[in-house]
């Protein structure tokens, strides 16, 4: 029986070849779309989960109070991670973790390799599960001088990482520069670890080239703990905040666990409440995912019903001799599981091919390793979709009675024309709100890239501040600036793409209410950072050389003086950390966060030790600029690589996720319009056929081809009108939604519906038209013999 | 006795009309009959072969079938019953085009407890018996219509039925190949199958060993 039902599906497949290409095509590009998104998903979540402490593995994060907003940052006073766990019996583990900007390593051999470093406590191999190849993981970080390597860095350094410890390295990074001794070799950490780097060094090391920044106000490293089995966590919160309250002095201050793992797909904090993060969009395309298979599944049921007439003499017959509706019911739900395999080895193939390509736009490196936990998922998919897209049709077929079958009559139920036309409605209200949804993404990133930031970010270069740059800025900067093509360049500290350092430290303005703490955010950069990046002074003056005593003096924003409520900011006084400063100008406002956030207020304090040297290259003359550049910096600054980039790549960088969503959202978007495209390409053609009659009677009433072919396409025509008309509020609210995240964005407008929703009947008229003008001008005289 | 209908009747409302399709039926089939139901157009011939089939239901009186009544029968065990007893020969052939000649024939054997090789000798039997050995990987499309029969009544035979109901077996066929069919009935008759047949023609009628005629639902004269 199973082979005689395996014969018919296969004999049906050649009788039936268009109706068969459409559901394969419509059920594998679902099926690629859902596995792509599939295999995004599994990589997302998996992101820090291979951690063998992961349950109990916590981040401490810490929320400062003031009078404008709670803001909450991964940064910690260095001595927490050594209190913690002498102080709180909870606590197995702490260490501090700290990375600063990319050394460069050397092992005496000439090679010389910038490196992503991190600073860690001496149980960091305790607490993550990052593989040592080599050393002991109590012991690897204990001695100050201890390096540890990763084999990769290792292969690049020696060529091997067997037996290198005890070999010397060279590290040059400003204050930690020095000769270390390798301790331990690790393995370099998995794609799906959120901490990247190829060498740790002793934080302890780190806190004797430093003690300035070792002290319970200063927050740099982030702690990370491992706490006991069941410990109480809110209990826990309470007595950190006490801890770091007494010891900074600060009643503003508190501190919190974060599961170490949910930072991935939660990671931002509104108002010093976990808030969602990625894991928006993990489910956002986890929707989208079963809606595009949905529809694929919707293809394959419309078409079976709409051809049932086909099958319907074998139902007859088959019940004329006494075969059972549930075997007739299993055999079609067993086609539509062969179908839905066949499908899904095609989209396999397809996601192998486009991998690649996929993983380029996702930025990911993906790969499809078929495990039996795959295997099981993927043929529990395409049973799942099988099951979906066959039972309907398989009621439906072996519902029908054998007397009516065998008299050949056959009439379409009313319910079965609702459903049908419900399910083209669902279709193509989803390919509406994905069209709506790519329009008003692309609008967004339009705005973003062109909006005016405050600043001109074209043009400008930054690179490390390294070396003789390091040592000698006034006279580097002096050299640089002399360099043709170079029309400025500056020193400063912290970036313009969210990286700034924040205060509540900004206190006894004029007219100050004294319960009031505002929080600042600051940047601290060194002479012309204004003329450089092109902002727009709106009062007083900018730092300049000729005043001796700016290091005094602040530049406010727009924003920091309406909030303060100064009327005439210039050459008042406020008090900086207890130290009086000077208003000497105020400074037009500018994005130094991304557009999801608000100006804040914010001050420019004027500082020498910055670690970046930013460059602003006359426009037309980048290249040879960069050229003369490189040139200068190799003689200048010998031992370290010319690594610069664009401040407005840095800036992209910023909406990366929005980039790839654009991107992502507009391929899956024509793939449900070319599925729902495909369904009803099928659908018409497969009603043209059952409408012959009546057309060829309509014909020779004297009805004209084109009369008819309004005929059939108008009925699509009016689904796809309701579709639009359901699909665009809910585009709508969807848009509006996704818009709320941004503080800066664009107004929806009225096109980007109607560009839509002609879009959407534009392309279902064509597909329809087709079939509907090839309907219309055949002989009526065949379609009447036919009968 | 293989069958016997006592009083019955079929209807259908239409508004607060009731149009009866059967009135007050009464036959007794002995096994070994051969049965020719005629009528015009519309007087009930196929419905009341679709109720004798059990395909379609009546609204009242008794059925019995080998002392079985079949009002009061489970569906599934009418089923079986049927299954084991009754052949059907339709008027279109109800052939299936995706199926060769031989997998047609197989067809009603695969939904029973066969083995695939009893099932080879049953078909190969069938195929010797109606000289269609040669067309036996034709598909029905490529035969005639007269052959296209053949193989209909060879799959109705396959399960040796006690009964075949043939609606109108000739209807589509030209008057030779007509002719052969019934001969093939008569000669099934013979050997111990009864037959019911509906048909309009008086000349197939003859075949038979008795003539039911229907007007309006009703019969008019056994």
């Amino acid at each position: 029986m199973i082979k005689h039902n395996f014969i018919l599906f296969l004999r049906n497949i050649r009788q039936n070849k268009n109706s068969f290409f459409i559901n394969i095509v419509g059920l594998s590009t679902g099926l690629i779309c859902f596995l792509f998104i599939a295999l995004w998903i599994e990589d997302e979540i998996s992101v820090d989960k291979f951690h063998q402490n992961d349950s109990r593995l916590y981040q401490v994060m810490k929320t400062n109070k003031s009078s404008n907003r709670n803001f909450t940052s991964e940064w910690t006073p260095g001595p927490l991670a050594k209190t913690l766990p002498e102080e709180m019996p909870e606590i197995v583990y702490a260490t501090n973790v700290l990375s600063e900007e990319n050394g460069i390593i050397s092992p005496g051999n000439g090679k010389e390799i910038r490196a992503r470093e991190l600073y860690a406590g001496k149980d960091f191999f305790n607490i993550f599960s990052f593989e040592l190849i080599d050393g002991n993981k109590d012991e690897v970080l204990s001695g100050n001088q201890a390096v540890v390597i990763s084999d990769k860095l290792a292969l690049k350094l020696f060529g091997t990482s067997e037996n290198i410890i005890g070999r010397d390295l060279e590290w040059k990074q400003e204050e930690l520069s020095g000769n270390y001794t390798i301790s331990g070799v690790f393995k370099a950490p998995p794609a799906s670890s959120s901490l990247q780097f190829d060498v740790i060094y002793s934080y302890e090391e780190y806190k004797d080239r430093v003690p300035d920044n070792y002290n319970w106000t200063y927050n740099d490293p982030h702690t990370y703990v491992v706490l006991k089995e069941g410990a109480n966590i809110e209990a826990l919160n309470s007595k950190m905040t006490r801890l770091i309250r007494e010891r900074s002095n600060d009643e503003t201050s508190s501190l919190f666990l974060t599961l170490f793992s949910s930072k991935h797909l939660y990671g931002k904090y509104e108002n010093g409440v976990q808030a969602e993060g990625r894991i928006t969009y993990v489910r956002l395309f986890s929707v989208i995912a079963i809606l595009i298979l949905l529809i694929a599944c919707i293809n394959f049921i419309n078409l079976s019903t709409a051809q049932a007439s086909k099958r319907i003499k074998e139902v007859g017959v088959k019940k004329a001799m006494g075969i059972k509706r549930r075997s007739l019911g299993f055999q079609f739900l067993g086609e539509s599981i062969m179908t839905s395999f066949l499908a899904l080895l095609t989209a396999l193939l397809f996601v192998v091919i486009f991998l690649p390509q996929f993983n380029q736009i996702v930025g990911k490196e993906l790969q499809l390793d078929l495990q039996w936990p795959h295997i099981v998922f993927l043929l529990a998919v395409s049973l799942l979709v099988g099951l979906v897209s066959g039972s309907y049709p398989a009621l439906y077929l072996s519902g029908f009675k054998p007397v009516s079958l065998l008299k050949g009559k056959f009439t379409t139920r009313a319910s079965e024309l609702w459903i049908r036309q419900g399910l083209v409605i669902f279709q193509f209200g989803v390919s509406v709100v994905l069209i709506v949804s790519v329009i008003v993404i692309y609008q967004q990133i339009e705005y973003i890239q062109t909006k005016n930031l405050g600043y001109e970010k074209d043009n400008i270069i930054y690179l490390r501040r390294e070396g003789k740059m390091a040592e000698k800025l006034e006279t580097s900067l002096n050299e640089i600036k002399n360099i043709p093509g170079v029309t400025g360049a500056t020193s400063y500290a912290h970036n313009l793409t969210g990286d700034h350092g924040t205060t509540i430290g900004l206190d006894a303005w004029e007219g100050k209410d004294p319960e009031d703490n505002i929080a600042f955010s600051y940047i601290n950069a060194y002479y012309d950072f204004i003329e450089v990046l092109g902002m727009e002074l709106k009062e007083g003056r900018s730092f300049s050389r000729d005043f001796s005593t700016d290091e005094d003096k602040i530049i406010l924003n727009e924003t920091a003086v309406a909030q303060m409520g100064l009327k005439n900011p210039v050459g008042q006084i406020v008090e900086l950390w207890g130290r009086n400063r000077e208003i000497v100008g105020v400074v037009g406002d500018f994005h130094f966060e991304s557009l999801y956030e608000e100006v804040k207020p914010c001050f420019y304090k004027l500082s020498d030790s910055g670690n970046h040297i930013m460059i602003k290259i006359e426009a037309g003359r980048e290249e040879s600029t960069l050229n003369s550049l490189k040139a200068f910096y190799s003689e200048y600054n010998p031992g370290f690589p010319f690594d610069f980039e664009f401040l407005d790549k840095d800036y992209q960088h910023l909406y990366q996720s929005e980039q790839r969503v654009s991107v992502l959202s507009k391929y899956f978007a024509g793939m449900a319009i070319i599925i729902s495209c495909l369904g009803l390409f099928g659908l018409v053609a497969f009603t043209a056929e059952r409408r012959q009659k009546e057309i060829g009677i309509r014909k020779a009433l004297g009805q004209s081809s084109s009369q008819i072919t309004m005929l059939l396409s108008g009925e699509f025509a009016k689904l796809v009108g309701i579709s639009i008309l359901v699909g665009i509020p809910v585009a709508y609210l969807l848009s509006i939604n996704w818009l709320t995240s941004f503080a800066y964005k664009i107004d929806l407008r009225l096109w980007y519906f109607i560009l839509a929703g002609i879009g959407a009947l534009v392309v279902a008229l064509l597909t329809v038209s087709s079939q509907a003008i090839r309907a219309a001008f055949k002989n009526p005289v065949e379609a009447l013999r036919e009968e | 006795m293989l069958l016997e209908l006592n009083n019955i009747f079929k209807w259908v409302n239409s508004g607060n009309r009731r149009i009866f399709l059967l009135k007050d039926i009464n036959i007794q089939v002995e096994e070994g009959e051969f049965i020719s139901i005629m009528g015009p157009s519309g007087s009930g011939k196929t419905t009341l072969l679709n109720v004798i089939g059990m395909l379609d239901n009546f609204d009242e009186g008794e059925y019995n079938f080998l002392e079985e009544p079949i009002q009061s029968l489970k569906e599934k065990h009418r089923i079986n019953l049927y299954k084991k007893y009754i052949g059907f020969v339709f008027q279109a052939y109800h052939l299936m085009d995706e199926l060769t000649v031989y997998e047609n024939i197989e067809m009603p054997l695969l939904f029973k407890k066969y083995s695939s090789s009893e099932r080879k000798a049953l078909v190969g039997d069938m195929l010797d018996r109606f000289n269609i050995v040669g067309k036996k990987d034709l598909f029905p499309t490529q035969l005639s219509g007269g052959q296209q029969q053949l193989v209909g009544i060879a799959r109705a035979l396959i399960s040796s039925p006690k009964l075949i109901l043939a609606d109108e077996p000739t209807g589509n066929l030209n008057s030779k190949q007509g002719e052969e069919i019934m001969e093939l009935f008569k000669q099934l008759n013979e050997e111990g199958v009864t037959i019911i047949q509906v048909t309009h023609s008086e000349k197939n009628a003859a075949y038979g060993s008795r003539t039911i005629n229907l007007l309006d639902g009703r019969m008019i004269k056994d």
